[in-house]
């Protein structure tokens, strides 16, 4: 894994069609390699744990849609969508353009840097065909507007340069699902305004993975962190699909201040046979059983403090607890950005005020 | 659209036979006790548990001292910014209660400065405060029974009995100058634990503990136990009913006569105690002491000696263990904000407060009247010494002052107590509440005390709509599941219908009640709330116990079989009698 203090390279090397993760201006992170990608190069400097990996930018999205002559097909079928597009419409013109983007085959220089980007990156993690998450990175998600969550497509567990290359392309063409033309359309934003980079990145092999709020999701109070995780890789909690262990954990002063272990039904694990991860029923003697213990909790949290710190406001972090690591070895972050949760409530007031409470608990009613 | 229980079987212009009350019959601050009319519909009315028998007309005095004048009083020294205390109509003989609302946000937020102001410093002084206010009580106390009545004239009685009514009146305002602020800050406390995630279950165990004059007398009353089984009277207490006990153990002779030397001694120290609250018409157990020995035929039957030291050892533990507990759940934040609560409700502890006013104020002050009384009914002729409690203020004024003569009474007399007697049997039958049903109340006696909550409003309309209530809602006031058969009680004396392991549903309970819950299996009230009597009894014989269910002597018939979970507060109707 990389150093937080990893030397940037010289910038007039960009934009290019490929970015390490390590070896890009934080300044520019975000226009070049998307909201999720590019949030991951700024929180090097925050000095949590990261996957290595590397970004195919949006640069390399454009010029694959300018070289394969996809811009106007896009127009043509998009542009004459509105607001109130009906959902047929949409599925017809967006599975149109999906058909010509499968159909354009990707330029053979941009195939063959990423291609021999994947090759590094295994062997920078000394392995062969080392497997990756391919996660799409738009220009504009994750805003604190829009959050298009769970829109865009990411693929756990891609190993070998053609199925990284299809899983790329396949990235690309999330762009145009019938929901995500709809989201824009509703939003009311351009589909030329939202390019999409893909990023590859290594496969932590998980013991355990989840989120984690630097402020409470629900009631908005950040006097805590809030922690929910399971077994294996987190997408069956990213997609609610399993009820995870919830875990509340004091900032001032690091005390766990409840544990609910939850019945833990699913869990996302890797298949080896289908080389990816998949979702299957959890294993029974792990179902009821505690995923973290102290050590761990209070690793997540330093790590989701570091990345409010780094930020300045609340935040939410995808992680993952390798299976190697060790106690007193950092978690590694796999996503972050701002929680977009309901507002903070009042804060607390810091001494009992018997009239205060009274009026909110007898009076107000 | 609100719920409207109509209120038309209450109206009349008659409090009594013979009586309807001139427009100066008793000074009140805020609006005066009246029958019911037709536009109290506007309001909400609840049937007040306290007086389950119903009141006499001297017993009435309570409503005017009370209610309408020391409550309604305390609620503009003390002020509660949205409401002016509590008011009260006559059902008959029963007293039905209502919150007073203030309407304009203006007022309402001078109010709430003027409380902002005042609450912290009686809270931070309150031991001081309540220690004079006890001494004051102490020794009026100490004055009235030390007076011999059988050397008074008629005129002395009477001028005896008017400082007796002031004395009464007097130490209503003091309790409801301490109950308000206690109970303003206990709730606050309470939504503030809520608030903070901790189970509403276990914050009634943060400020237990702490000895009452209450517990002393129950303390007493197992010494007493101890000291009869060690005489050898077990056989006498189990061979008669408790009002044939005394008789008994007169005869008896032998060492019974020092054991009743001992209890005579005990009732000279605690027997200034009624059976229930603030009633003039209830004796004391010095003038009959049947429930006390009653208690200790209860105490004999369970075998085993209590142990209070034990028992206070082990509340205590519970309570420090349930503190810990709860702070663990806290950020550093909410324990400084837990902390300031705890501290400001242990050193104005409002449990420890309604279990200790109880015997320095709603269970004696009534005697000094209720001696003056009779004593006048000695003196005029009447037949009974109860007699008199069934004039009115006016009357028992006109007679002991020579200006009538008993004798005009003593017809009505007998009329008034049929009617008593006719509003009695009806109890059962009448609707819990009348009136307009609101969405809410906001005054802390009847949120905690009356336990009128949100549950109960809402269970109050689901069966007037005429929908069948299988499942009820209260406040969870003593852990644990409890199934057995019901029996639903109307008042104290049909306790003997209670079978081992069944199932109490009643109104509220009482210090009379206690024994029962050596043998029950669960306990339902209809009012109370998480320090009502039964709440806090429940909790010491571990008896699972909810309160302010509301309805629960409505709903539930005697012999269904029922549910009674007091964690949760559920209860449910399992099975229907002969269903």
């Amino acid at each position: 894994m990389p150093e937080a203090d990893a030397a940037v390279p010289e910038a007039d090397a960009w934009p290019g069609p490929l970015a390490w993760l390590d070896a890009i201006p934080a300044e520019q992170a975000v226009g070049m390699c998307g909201a999720k990608m590019g949030r991951l190069t700024e929180l090097l400097r925050s000095g949590v744990s990261l996957p290595q990996g590397f970004t195919v930018t949006v640069e390399a999205y454009r010029q694959h849609c300018d070289r394969s002559g996809l811009d106007p097909v896009i127009d043509a079928a998009l542009g004459g969508l509105g607001a109130d597009a009906g959902p047929g419409e949409i599925e017809t013109a967006a599975l149109a353009v999906r058909a010509e983007l499968a159909a354009r085959p990707m330029d053979p220089d941009l195939a063959g840097l990423i291609v021999d980007a994947y090759e590094e990156l295994s062997s920078r993690c000394f392995d062969i065909n080392v497997p990756t998450a391919v996660r799409s990175s738009a220009i504009g998600e994750d805003s604190h507007a829009a959050s298009f969550a769970g829109i865009f497509e990411t693929y756990l567990g891609v190993s070998g340069p053609d199925r990284v290359l299809e899983a790329v392309r396949d990235c690309w063409a999330s762009l145009f699902s019938p929901r995500a033309v709809g989201y824009r359309l509703r939003a009311g934003l351009r589909h030329q305004d939202m390019p999409m980079a893909v990023g590859v990145v290594e496969l932590i092999h998980a013991r355990a993975s989840g989120v984690a709020f630097s402020a409470h999701p629900v009631t908005g109070k950040t006097d805590r962190v809030v922690i929910e995780t399971n077994w294996g890789w987190g997408e069956a909690v990213v997609q609610g699909l399993v009820t995870p262990d919830h875990i509340e954990v004091g900032k001032a002063d690091g005390r766990v201040l409840r544990y609910q272990v939850a019945a833990k039904k699913v869990v996302s694990s890797f298949d080896y046979a289908a080389g990816r991860v998949v979702e299957t029923a959890m294993p029974a003697r792990l179902v009821d059983r505690r995923v973290l213990d102290e050590e761990q909790i209070a690793a997540v949290v330093g790590t989701v403090l570091a990345v409010e710190r780094h930020y300045g406001y609340p935040v939410d972090v995808e992680w993952v607890l390798d299976k190697y690591r060790r106690a007193g070895e950092p978690v590694c972050v796999v996503q972050a950005r701002p929680v977009t949760a309901s507002q903070p409530e009042a804060a607390l007031p810091t001494t009992w005020n018997p009239a205060a409470m009274a009026a909110k608990h007898v009076f107000g009613r | 659209m609100a719920t409207v229980i109509p209120v038309d079987e209450f109206i009349t212009d008659e409090w009594y036979p013979g009586f309807k009350p001139g427009y100066t019959h008793a000074p009140w601050y805020v609006d005066p006790v009246q029958t019911f009319r037709k536009e109290d519909e506007e309001n909400f009315w609840f049937l007040d548990f306290h007086w389950p028998r119903g009141l006499t007309p001297m017993g009435l005095i309570w409503n005017e001292d009370g209610y309408n004048w020391a409550c309604q009083l305390a609620a503009e020294q003390m002020p509660l910014p949205p409401g002016r205390g509590i008011t009260c109509r006559l059902g008959g003989t029963h007293t039905y209660g209502s919150p007073l609302p203030v309407n304009d946000p203006r007022e309402i937020a001078q109010r709430a400065r003027r409380l902002d102001r005042a609450l912290p410093p009686f809270l931070q002084n309150f031991d001081e405060i309540w220690g004079q206010m006890r001494e004051e009580v102490n020794e009026s106390w100490d004055y009235f029974s030390g007076v011999d009545l059988s050397a008074l004239s008629l005129a002395d009685l009477r001028e005896n009995l008017v400082q007796a009514r002031q004395y009464h009146k007097r130490a209503f305002e003091i309790h409801f100058q301490v109950m308000y602020p206690l109970l303003a800050n206990y709730v606050g406390f309470y939504g503030m634990c809520t608030e903070l995630g901790l189970d509403p279950g276990q914050i009634s165990k943060f400020l237990q503990g702490y000895d009452t004059k209450i517990m002393e007398t129950d303390r007493e009353l197992w010494r007493l136990t101890t000291a009869a089984r060690a005489a050898g009277l077990e056989p006498v207490f189990a061979a008669h009913e408790a009002d044939g006990i005394r008789a008994a153990l007169a005869a008896h002779g032998g060492s019974a006569g020092g054991w009743l030397t001992k209890f005579d001694d005990f009732l000279r120290v605690y027997g200034w105690r009624t059976e229930g609250s603030c009633d003039i018409a209830l004796p004391s157990w010095n003038e009959d002491p049947t429930p006390a020995l009653g208690t200790i035929k209860t105490f004999l039957q369970k075998g085993t000696e209590h142990d209070f030291e034990a028992a206070r050892a082990a509340a205590i533990d519970e309570r420090e263990t349930a503190v810990d507990a709860a702070r663990s759940t806290l950020t550093l934040e909410e324990q400084k904000l837990f902390d300031g609560g705890l501290a400001s409700c242990r050193a104005a502890n409002f449990p420890w407060w309604q279990d200790d006013h109880n015997y320095y104020i709603d269970l004696r002050i009534s005697l000094p009247m209720r001696w003056a009384c009779q004593a006048i009914a000695d003196r005029v002729g009447a037949g009974h010494q109860d007699d008199t409690l069934y004039l009115f203020w006016e009357e028992i004024m006109d007679v002991s002052s020579g200006r009538r003569s008993y004798g005009e009474f003593t017809s009505l007399v007998e009329q008034r107590k049929q009617y008593f007697d006719y509003w009695l049997q009806r109890r059962p039958t009448m609707p819990k509440v009348v009136g307009t049903i609101p969405e809410s109340v906001n005054d802390p006696i009847l949120i905690e005390i009356f336990g009128l909550n949100s549950h109960f409003l809402r269970a109050v309309e689901a069966s007037h709509s005429g929908g069948e209530i299988k499942t009820l809602t209260g406040v969870p006031a003593s852990k644990g599941i409890g199934r057995g058969i019901a029996r639903v009680l109307h008042n104290a004396d049909e306790l003997h219908r209670l079978g081992p392991g069944e199932v109490l549903v009643c109104e509220s309970t009482s210090p009379n009640w206690t024994p029962a819950f050596a043998k029950i299996a669960a306990c339902v009230c209809d009012g109370g709330g998480t320090l009502s009597h039964a709440a806090i009894v429940g909790r010491e014989y571990g008896v699972p116990t909810v309160t302010a269910v509301g309805l629960a002597t409505v709903v539930i018939s005697d012999g269904d079989e029922v549910e009674v979970d007091g964690g949760t507060g559920r209860v449910t109707v399992l099975r229907r009698a002969g269903g």
